[in-house]
This record gives structure tokens, sequence and C-alpha cells, in this order.
């Protein structure tokens, strides 16, 4: 392998830290039962997970790790029944973060900062994949009354996912700059960084 | 993770993973409410002869039921509130058909078979490494986190605070994980695994006719579906 590519060490952390993330994001998830919450989904999840990416992006500091751990999750997904327009999504948006990262050099706490706000808009797509599967459920709805059905209709609308968007990228700056101060408090002090 | 007792009704990873990103379609491109029965009758059989009668039992049953919840005209009558807890069933029932075949993929395939699968397609390292890793590390994770929990008890620490509960209990998880990684990757490494050759694997991946009947039957219901409706 190449001086400065992946290696065994990089990818069985890779496969460590997409557990930890999965797990986060399941327990996060369970607010989504509610079903207003889960349009802030996406922000609350880059508060609670950016410690761990965080950590993952100051261990590997290489190209294309953070692609790869991106990818897994939307992959799980879809092996558990989510559309294709999961994963073609979280393909774009780990690209567009595996550019940024790249511009900082992959150490540069500004650049993995914005590179995990971009990273963070992944989930983003679940709820993309509703707005496309619209018709079909209103058409479910249908019966739960006319007024439901208008309600539904006006809630779910791309200037709304614009909002979420925005909301999951500020819930990624808030993360990152909570995985800078426990990367500064805990992680240097115990000698994993 | 169980394992199915005859590989040669079990259909392989790959044929699996292609039905539901087959089936992941007819999320946003619907189809007939009987093909939709068809196709979850096709997987309850195939839990069937796989050995896990109940789970074939449950996906038949669950389905049933989602099925006939929009039918309650009464529900039309009930406040705001219930109805949205109500529409999230809605949801569910949208795409339980793919999430029923991913179940099948998950609960009948072991990590042996799924690894070597991906040997099959000659997918590269970078991706079938930190899968098996993530198979491997699940279990120690959970463990991690229960003694992590038997420790703060045993200290005395509580707090209803969310933000400081964040702090106590994932820094050491994270620590202890990612330790646990490097652990995970010098056992990798005494076995060779960066050796370029070939590998042999402990299960091999075949080709049986139970893949024909399953991906073809699958293929032709979706297919003849769409056509029939446009």
């Amino acid at each position: 392998m190449k001086e400065n590519g992946l290696k065994i060490k990089d990818l069985v952390t890779i496969g460590v830290f997409e557990v930890i993330y999965f797990v986060v994001m399941f327990g996060v998830g369970m607010i989504g039962m509610v079903p207003i919450l889960f349009l802030i989904y996406p922000t609350l999840l880059g508060v609670v997970s950016g410690t761990i990416v965080m950590l993952f992006m100051a261990k590997v500091q290489k190209p294309w790790g953070l692609f790869i751990l991106g990818m897994l999750s939307p992959l799980l997904m879809f092996a558990m029944g989510h559309t294709y327009v999961l994963a073609v999504h979280a393909i774009v948006v780990m690209f567009i973060a595996e550019i940024i990262r790249k511009l900082g050099n992959y150490n540069s706490f500004k650049y993995n900062m914005i590179a995990f706000a971009i990273y963070n808009t992944w989930c983003c797509g679940s709820l993309m994949q509703m707005l496309w599967a619209k018709e079909k459920y209103i058409e479910i709805s249908m019966m739960m009354g006319k007024e439901y059905v208008n309600a539904l209709e006006r809630l779910i609308t791309y200037p709304h996912m614009a909002l979420v968007y925005t909301g999951a990228i500020i819930g990624g700056f808030i993360g990152a700059y909570i995985g800078k101060m426990f990367l500064k408090k805990h992680f240097i002090k115990a000698g994993i960084v | 993770m169980y394992c199915a007792q005859t590989y040669r009704l079990n259909p392989n990873p790959i044929t699996k993973f292609f039905v539901v990103g087959l089936l992941g379609f007819t999320v946003l491109h619907s189809l007939n409410n009987y093909l939709e029965w068809c196709i979850i009758l096709i997987i309850s059989i195939m839990y069937f002869i796989n050995g896990f009668k109940k789970e074939g039992i449950m996906n038949t049953v669950v389905f049933g039921i989602l099925f006939l919840i929009p039918n309650f005209k009464e529900l039309a009558n009930f406040p705001i509130i219930i109805k949205m807890i109500f529409s999230l069933l809605f949801v569910f029932r949208m795409f339980y058909i793919p999430y029923s075949a991913g179940k099948f993929l998950i609960v009948t395939s072991d990590v042996g078979s799924i690894v070597s699968s991906m040997d099959f397609l000659k997918i590269p390292n970078t991706i079938s490494i930190p899968i098996a890793v993530m198979f491997r590390f699940f279990p120690s994770f959970m463990e991690e986190r229960n003694n992590i929990r038997m420790a703060m008890k045993i200290r005395g620490i509580e707090t209803k605070n969310p933000i400081k509960y964040l702090e106590y209990v994932a820094v050491p998880l994270l620590i202890i994980s990612s330790n646990i990684a490097d652990d995970i990757s010098k056992a990798a490494e005494t076995k060779c695994i960066a050796n370029p050759i070939k590998k042999t694997r402990y299960i091999t991946v075949g080709i049986h006719m139970i893949d024909f009947i399953y991906a073809i039957s699958i293929t032709i219901i979706v297919i003849g579906g769409w056509i029939c409706l446009y």
C-alpha cells in the first residue's frame, strides 16, 4: 500500500467508530416517534454525534476515511429497507465533505468542522425520500380527513426541507465545537489523539 | 446472530441484497395491492423453508394489520394528535415491503457468508474490512457500555442532566473503543490480513436453484406490476 493510503489499522478504526455512530443514531432516532420532532432530528444528531466524528477525523487523517465512514451507515439502512434515494444522496454529500477535508489538508480544525457540518446532512436523505413518495403517502392518509391531508401537504414542501438542511448544518457546527472541547479536555490528556 | 441450517435452501446474500434494492423502488412507484400480498407471502415462504417459522408468521400478520389500518373509518373522527401518532404506522406501512426483505437478509445470513459474498463480488478491502469489524465489535460494544453503567452505579454517580450523562458515558466509551480498535488491528496484522494473495474462506457462497427462483419470481412480480399499471 502507498504511504498515505488507508492501512488496516485505519479500516478497523472506521468499523469501530461506525458501530458507535450507528448506536447513537438509533438512540437519537427514538425521538422520531413523536411525529413533528423528526424535522429537528438532523440537528440533534449533529450535536450528539459531533464528538464521535471529530475524534475519528483526528485519529484518521488520510484521504477517503470520512467517505467510507459516511457511506457505511446509508448502506446498512439500505439493507434494512430504505430506498435508493438515501444511498445516492449520501454519495453526493460524502463526496463534497471529502473534498472540503482535502482543502484543509485533513488536519485543519476549520475545514474539518465544515466537512462535518456537510457530512451531517446525509440523514436529510431519509426525509427527502418521504418528499418523493408524497403522493402515495397522501393516498393512504386520504381517509384521515380533508384537514389532515391539507396540513400534511403544507408541511412536506421543498422550502421546509431547506430549513431542515440548515438545521442539520447548524447542528453540525455546534456538535463540532462540543467535539473540539472534549478533544482538548479528555482525549489529548488520555493520549488517544 | 443465528445461522440457517441448510444452505441449499438459503439464497446467498447477493441475491437477497438485489431483491431488497429492487423492492426499494416500490416505495416510489407503487404496486397493486394483490401483488404486494404476493411479495409478502413469498418472503414468508422463504422464512418457512429455512426453518424460521415464527418470523414467517409474524411477517404475514404484521403486514395484514398494517394493511387493514387505513380502512378504519372511525380514525377520521379522532383528534389531530392521535391522528399524528397513527400516521407513523402509515409511514411504516409504506416502507414495510423493502423492510421485510431487508429483515430476511439480516436474519438468515451469517457474517461468514456476507464476507465471502463480498469477496465473490470483488468488493475492495476498504469496504469489506470495516463491515466485518462492525459485526465483530458490536457485541463487545454493548458489553463495555453495560460495564460503564455498572461502574457508575458502584461509585454512586447518578445524574439526570443529559449533557453530563453524555459526557460521563461517551468519553470512557470512546477511549475504550479506540483502544479495542488498536487491539483488533494488531490481531488482524498477526494473522496476515495484509497478505495480498487470494484468501480461503470457511464458508463459500454458491449459486443454487433457490437463488434463481427467489430473484426471478420477485423480479417478475415487480416488473409485471409496473407494466400492468402504466
